[in-house]
Order: structure tokens, then sequence, then C-alpha cells
């Protein structure tokens, strides 16, 4: 499934995931966390890995041009 | 935890990792079963269990060194690229796809679960349950045998006819890793379940586990380098712990170096009936405080 919107949408969710990885790894976000205070280095990884997981489905699914 | 608990602890983590029996079961349950003392739910214990992990991650990476180097390299050919052209660019992508949900059930869910479901007797009734889910797979395995009619042929053809790693579907690949959650009930095996999930996937056995042992590499490595930091908070006898972690590194690699072998003709129904019996007799024992 190759369309542009799509590719823009994972790309702009990647960006989230990166924003949230910020935030855990700095400590302001503390949603779902095993504590009420400090960085939370666990969430920040998986919230990196998604954003890299994004990247890559937006390069998939970017249409090319031969 | 003296230092030839630490030992034992370590011997019993690194074996019972990867065969699916279920590590986590075990180290509830024989600590209990020999009425040692020491706390797992103690903050102290968290540097120990880290280390344990990074002993076994450790034994994977060498065990598989040359395919994750292949594996490394082809996801980021094919990420830089958009496009799949080799089976090991596939399977770099399927592990991607696979540890996601792991980890997001991991890093949202494991706490919890963990702590509702600590007691010796949940993990030796999961125990059971692992074991009935051994041979449900088996059962399930075999039923695909006959319609391929090759449930007549010698084990090595009958293995012939299922899939390798890379050529399961993404799907496949995002429930065989989302099935890595089921491990966090103690007594539930992580590989038990993944190679279970692989073989509904149509995999080889061999491959279900290769499958499953790659699968479980970034998840224990990552979880236990995020924690690396905990071994210098004061009073962690390093050299003590370090030992128990180069021994269930040992006890991994030569798991995985059976396993693989093993798994070539072999099935889970001796581990399913092992999981069974064992959650029996320590039911039993718990129950009557032998």
């Amino acid at each position: 499934m190759k369309s542009s919107s799509l590719a823009i949408g994972l790309g702009v969710l990647g960006i989230v995931f990166i924003v949230i990885a910020v935030l855990y790894a700095l400590g302001v976000l503390q949603f779902f966390a095993s504590t009420d205070t400090g960085p939370h280095y666990k969430h920040a990884l998986l919230f990196g890995v998604l954003a890299i997981a994004s990247f890559v489905a937006a390069n998939f699914a970017r249409p090319k041009t031969a | 935890m003296s230092f030839w608990q630490a030992l034992f602890m370590g011997l019993l983590q690194g074996a019972t990792e990867l065969f699916p029996v279920s590590s986590l079961g075990h180290a509830v349950l024989v600590p209990s079963l020999l009425h040692w003392s020491f706390k797992q739910s103690d903050p102290s214990f968290v540097p120990f269990l880290v280390l344990l992990h990074l002993g076994t991650a450790g034994a994977l990476l060498v065990l598989y060194r040359q395919q994750w180097v292949e594996i490394v390299a082809g996801f980021f050919r094919a990420a830089i690229r958009g496009r799949i052209s080799t089976p090991t660019e596939r399977l770099s992508m399927l592990l991607l796809v696979g540890t996601l949900p792991a980890g997001v059930l991991g890093v949202f869910l494991e706490g919890p679960i963990k702590r509702l479901f600590a007691s010796p007797y949940e993990a030796a009734a999961f125990l059971i349950v692992n074991g009935v889910l051994m041979l449900g797979f088996e059962l399930l395995r075999r039923r695909d045998e006959r319609r391929a009619a090759v449930d007549k042929a010698p084990r090595l053809e009958q293995e012939e006819r299922f899939a390798d790693a890379a050529q399961i579907t993404f799907v496949a690949a995002a429930l065989v890793g989302a099935c890595q959650a089921l491990a966090f009930l103690p007594g539930i095996s992580r590989s038990g379940v993944t190679i279970g999930g692989g073989l509904l996937a149509g995999l080889r056995h061999q491959e279900a586990a290769r499958f499953s042992f790659l699968l479980a590499t970034p998840v224990i490595l990552g979880a236990g380098l995020i924690e690396v930091p905990q071994l210098f908070s004061g009073g962690v006898p390093v050299v003590e712990y370090v030992l128990s972690a180069v021994l269930a590194g040992l006890a991994a690699y030569l798991s995985a170096r059976f396993l693989l072998r093993y798994f070539r003709s072999g099935r889970l129904d001796p581990y399913g009936w092992y999981c069974i019996a064992a959650g029996a007799v320590s039911l039993a024992l718990l129950h009557f405080a032998l």
C-alpha cells in the first residue's frame, strides 16, 4: 500500500513518538509509569523504537519513482 | 542471598530461560520449595536479575553473532531503500514488527502483572497451564501435518513441509511477538509461547525456536541495559552477581545449542508433560508445606 498521505501520516507519528520519548526521558511525562517522579528510560526507549518503526514504515509507504 | 545461592539462581535462570519451561516460574518456585528466605520482590534483587538477563542475552548474541550482523545490515539496507529484497532483510523487519508489541505490552503491563501473580502457588498453577499450552500447540501441529498428508512420514520429512522464519507473514510475527506478554505470568514460558506461536504460523520447529531466540534478544538486552545504572547503587556485590551472570550465560548458550539440535525433529510434548508434572508436584509440596 503506497501513498504520500500515509507516508506523511507515519512520519508525523514518528515525530510525535520522539517528543513523547524525550518527555519520558526528562521525567516530564509520568503516565503509566511505576513511580510518579523522575525519568522513565524504559518508556523513552520504547517510544524511541516506535519512532524508528514509524519512520521505516513511512519510507516503505512512500511512492517511489522508478 | 549467599554466594552459592546466587550461583545456583544464575544457573537456573540461564538454563530455564530458553527451555519452554518458564524461567520466572522456576525462579519463584525453586527458592520457595528450598525454603530460601531471600525476597525476590526486594529492590536489591533487581540488579541481580538485570545481570542474569544480560548474561542470557549475551549468550544469544554470541550464538547468533553472524546472523545479527547480517540482520542489522539488512535492516538498515531495507529501511533506507524502503523495500525488502532479501530473506535476511525480511527477517529483520519481521523481528522489528515482532518486538514492538512485546515492548509496548512489557513496558505498560509487566510490572502490574508480576505484582498481581507473584506467589509460588500461582507460579505452580501457571506452570501447569504452560504445559497444557505446549501440548495444545503440538496437537494443532499434528492436525496441520494430517492436513498436509505428512503425518505418516518420518519426522525430518514432516518438518521439511513447513516454513523458514523469514517466510511468515508480518501479522503472524506481530502475534508471535505479542505472545511474549503471556510470559509476564510466572510459570508461562516466553520461549514456549513464541515457539508455539511460530508453529501455529507454520514454521518448522527448529525455525520457530530460532525466531523465538532472535525475538527474545533485543527485548532481554534492552530491558537489561536500561537497568544497568542500578548495579552501581551501594551494597551490590558486583563480583558475586557477575559470576552468576557468566554462569547464566553459559547455561543459556548450552541450552540454546541443545534446543536447536533437539528441534530438528523433536517436539514440545516432553516439556509440556514436564511442566504439568512439576507444577502439580510443586502445588502438592507447597500445600502440605513439605
